[in-house]
């Protein structure tokens, strides 16, 4: 996978932008909450952006090993939101 | 000897951070985000509020090295910052107690907030004056200590790789300390889980 041309990349990083604005929006909901539950889908939800922007910026850079860290991501996302939530309905049950 | 050159991913072109400090759209989204779940988690009360934060602030971070060509260290990030620290900070509040009263909001106490803008005033300081990441006049580059372990190194430890002789041979006392760091580490994270072994 080589860079795409300037253009294509432009668009790219252009869209991964919009989805960290879109991150730092969500953010206002882990600030406001009211429930933990809101914050728990907030988080996810900036999760499932970070993959999306790593997965833009891996095809803007031409660079396919970058989409291993959103794999991880995608794993470790996952992972986090389901022990939160488990913490959140039996306290002390994380693992 | 010469100067080594530093090969920067067969030529390809710098991110701005590195070429001089204006700031793409992108990394300036992120940055703000970073900042944003920093900020969150220090004036959330509720510490499972802020425990959530923090886990989106590994994220937001991780990507940052990604795009500053580190994808190994955002792996590390990804891993450590985002899922084992949060579990660990579940675990430890799930053992502890949680203050639980209405306020949504707490300030952080002044004292904190001197000790941070201090640290704050000496990264300000400090940063600038590094070299460029991959600078070819980056003082380690040609130093004598460099060229010293490029030299001499597989001679003296017939480890092949200059990085793991400076690591094992040069530097073992170092790493062995780190090593006893990590184990230290893992033995409290059995003794809060209450197992004998991982998995």
């Amino acid at each position: 996978m080589s860079a795409p041309s300037p253009l294509v990349s432009g668009v790219l990083l252009g869209a991964a932008s919009a989805f960290a604005a879109l991150a730092v929006v969500v953010l206002y909901r882990v600030l406001r909450g009211p429930t933990m539950q809101d914050r728990v889908i907030a988080v996810n939800v900036i999760g499932s952006n970070t993959v999306v922007i790593l997965a833009l910026v891996a095809a803007a850079l031409g660079e396919p090993m970058y989409l291993d860290v959103a794999l991880v991501y995608a794993l470790l996302n996952f992972l986090m939101s389901i022990a939160i939530s488990k913490f959140t309905v039996e306290r002390g049950g994380v693992i | 000897m010469s100067p080594i050159p530093i090969p920067i991913d067969g030529g390809a072109v710098l991110t701005p951070l590195q070429a001089g400090m204006t700031l793409t759209p992108l990394q300036a989204a992120i940055l703000a985000f970073v900042l944003g779940c920093a900020l969150v988690a220090a004036v959330l009360r509720d510490v499972l509020g802020v425990i959530i934060a923090s886990a989106a602030y590994s994220l937001g971070i991780a990507v940052l090295w990604v795009i500053l060509r580190a994808p190994d260290v955002a792996l590390t990030e990804a891993a450590v910052g985002a899922g084992v620290t949060t579990l660990l900070f579940l675990l430890t509040i799930a053992k502890t107690v949680r203050p639980s009263d209405e306020r949504r909001l707490e300030l952080p106490s002044p004292r904190t907030a001197v000790v941070v803008l201090a640290f704050v005033a000496v990264l300000a300081a400090t940063v600038p004056a590094m070299p460029a990441i991959g600078s070819p006049d980056a003082p380690v580059v040609d130093s004598r200590v460099t060229e010293y372990y490029l030299e001499n190194a597989y001679e003296q430890t017939e480890v092949k790789n200059v990085v793991t002789a400076v690591l094992a041979a040069y530097r073992g006392f170092d790493t062995l300390g780190e090593a006893v760091v990590v184990f230290a580490a893992g033995v409290a994270v059995l003794l809060v889980l209450k197992r004998e072994v991982f998995v």
